[in-house]
């Protein structure tokens, strides 16, 4: 769909996963499972360049839909209590670390520090 | 010049709710603005105003209306205006000498008023008798005027034997109904002023905008532009202004070698200047996002190379690059580096709005099948995504300018910074030229000169126009 190879990395089906019971538990073991981790809703289109962005990269992010979650909304909670002050999907994990939602992305990007988190994290080679 | 594009308010230092940057909750309100010009002249012209209308009590007396910008309204006055009365009332008081002319030729008026009158104001003579303590009123005031006469009245045999105190009733009466029919002319005769005064400032505005001196405005009239636009633009302009202060800051520190640690203060002023802009774009993004969308908040020819509500940062830099020769090596690398990254992240961002917009096309369109109401409810909330976009492009802009100090020399930075005023400077310049040029003239050879000197005149300084 997105990007050049398959679709978007790995969409898991959370119903496999562990289920720890407590939402932020959940968002963090999520996180830590792949290189890049972006937590979305599927109708918005800032998520949807977010996607782009990375994917222009050319890294595949593995994204989780909270609408699409049967618990989502708690995930989107703790999510929100995570990075305070209102800030909203997406919310993007690299190598388990919280980098932060769009403009942080966009900052860490423009002033260089992107491109060496996700090499370390392993999601991108030279 | 510089107050071309200043609105009216500002011009008369009147008390205008300000920025909003200051307000961030309240919306501004574009009636309360005309509301404030009308009572700051019915201030300013109050005195004036009223002893023209006390006077005109009596008819034999030559109607003198001022052609004055405001008067009082009908309605509750304040104690300024109660006070300024009892002055003038005791007066005009001395002036009605038992023995005026005046005082027949009224009283004969006051019984043609009477008869229409008397039962109009039965109610307002009960609410006058029974409330004396009423000082700020005006029908007060007419009561020490009014005395002398009503004792005239009783001594002609020609009247009717009527009590006195009702007498004195019924001419009060008279009295504050003729008070307020003036006041009602002179209010409507003021409004009229004002709304031929506010064509013609329409006109003028009109007129300035075609020639592109102003900013831009939302398509139509005067009455288009939304409030938020109005306050965007006024704060735009003064970043301008600013901005301009800044630059020339920058060159004469550039120019006589400052040390690097104060160019360095400068820069960071300079950015802190940046950041402000960035304040002032997302406050307006919250008002009207469409404003800065549509450039409207810029100049044409900026608008031309819009994106995203602003300038593309990665053309920014390709700019910057060819004019900052030399640069090292790493320089290069960095500043290259920088224009790929932004490269990379306008192209995500276009494409997220490239989704918003068919998703909002998809709503809009519709089908037969979708209820209407509910149609413009989902049009509206996907509306709301497009703050998050020009923001998200504002901050683009804004990391990039914050990066390029840290890969390049202080000196270059100002350079930079320079670069970048100057270049917009000029095409604010020649928006201006291009919507003055003469048209229906062929641009022969001869012709090109003229355009030179005009360039020339209008390069040093800067115009008032948008910039980011």
């Amino acid at each position: 769909m997105y990007c050049e190879g398959d679709s978007w990395g790995c969409y898991l089906p959370m119903s496999l996963r562990s289920m720890g019971s407590d939402p932020m538990e959940r968002v963090v073991k999520l996180a830590s499972e792949s290189a890049v981790v972006i937590f979305s809703v599927s109708s918005c289109c800032m998520c949807h360049a977010a996607k782009r962005l990375f994917c222009g990269m050319g890294v595949n992010p593995t994204v989780y839909e909270l609408d699409q979650d049967p618990r989502g909304k708690e995930m989107e909670m703790a999510l929100t209590t995570l990075l305070g002050n209102s800030q909203t999907v997406p919310i993007v994990f690299i190598g388990g670390k919280l980098i932060g939602a769009m403009d942080r992305v966009m900052a860490s990007h423009i002033n260089g520090s992107l491109v060496p988190l996700l090499k370390e994290a392993g999601a991108l080679w030279l | 010049m510089a107050n071309h594009h200043i609105p009216y308010a500002l011009l008369h230092g009147m008390n205008v709710p300000t920025s909003f940057i200051n307000q961030e909750g309240s919306a501004f309100d574009f009636g309360e603005l005309e509301e404030a010009i009308v009572l700051q002249g019915a201030k300013a012209n109050l005195l004036t105003g009223r002893t023209a209308a006390t006077l005109e009590m009596f008819p034999s007396w030559p109607m003198r209306y001022q052609q004055t910008p405001g008067s009082s309204k009908s309605g509750g006055e304040s104690t300024d205006s109660g006070s300024a009365l009892n002055t003038i009332s005791s007066k005009t008081e001395n002036q009605f000498e038992p023995d005026s002319p005046i005082s027949k030729k009224a009283s004969s008026s006051y019984h043609q008023a009477f008869d229409q009158q008397n039962l109009q104001q039965q109610q307002q003579q009960q609410e006058m008798a029974s409330d004396p303590s009423r000082t700020g009123t005006s029908l007060n005031q007419s009561a020490p005027i009014v005395k002398p006469l009503q004792e005239k009245k009783r001594a002609s045999t020609s009247e009717k034997q009527l009590d006195a105190k009702t007498l004195r009733r019924l001419a009060q009466n008279r009295e504050a109904a003729k008070k307020s029919r003036l006041r009602k002319k002179a209010y409507v005769q003021q409004l009229e002023s004002s709304r031929i005064k506010l064509t013609q400032l329409e006109q003028e505005l009109q007129r300035a905008r075609s020639q592109g001196l102003l900013l831009g405005s939302s398509g139509g009239g005067v009455g288009n532009i939304s409030s938020g636009a109005v306050i965007c633009d006024m704060e735009y302009a003064r970043w301008l202004e600013d901005d301009e202060r800044h630059m020339s800051e920058l060159r004469t520190g550039l120019h006589s070698n400052l040390s690097d640690t104060d160019l360095r203060l400068m820069v960071n002023t300079y950015l802190s200047h940046y950041d402000e802009i960035f304040r002032l774009k997302g406050m307006a993004a919250k008002f009207d996002v469409f404003h800065l969308l549509t450039g409207m908040w810029t100049s044409p020819a900026e608008r031309c190379f819009l994106w995203m509500g602003g300038f593309r940062p990665s053309e920014l830099i390709k700019i910057l690059i060819s004019q900052l020769d030399p640069l090292t090596e790493q320089q290069l690398m960095g500043i290259c580096s920088l224009q790929h990254s932004s490269q990379q992240a306008e192209e995500a961002l276009s494409q997220g709005l490239e989704q918003l917009q068919q998703s909002l096309i998809d709503t809009v369109a519709g089908g037969p099948a979708i209820d209407g109401m509910q149609q413009m409810a989902i049009a509206l909330s996907k509306l709301a995504n497009l703050e998050g976009f020009v923001r998200q492009a504002d901050n683009l802009r804004q990391q990039t300018l914050h990066q390029l100090p840290r890969i390049l020399t202080v000196r270059q930075a100002a350079r930079c910074f320079l670069v970048i005023g100057e270049y917009y400077g000029r095409l604010r310049a020649l928006s201006s030229l291009w919507a003055s040029r003469p048209r229906g003239r062929l641009m022969s050879d001869e012709q090109p000169c003229q355009t030179t000197t005009e360039l020339q005149m209008v390069q040093p300084s800067q115009s008032h126009f948008s910039h980011f």
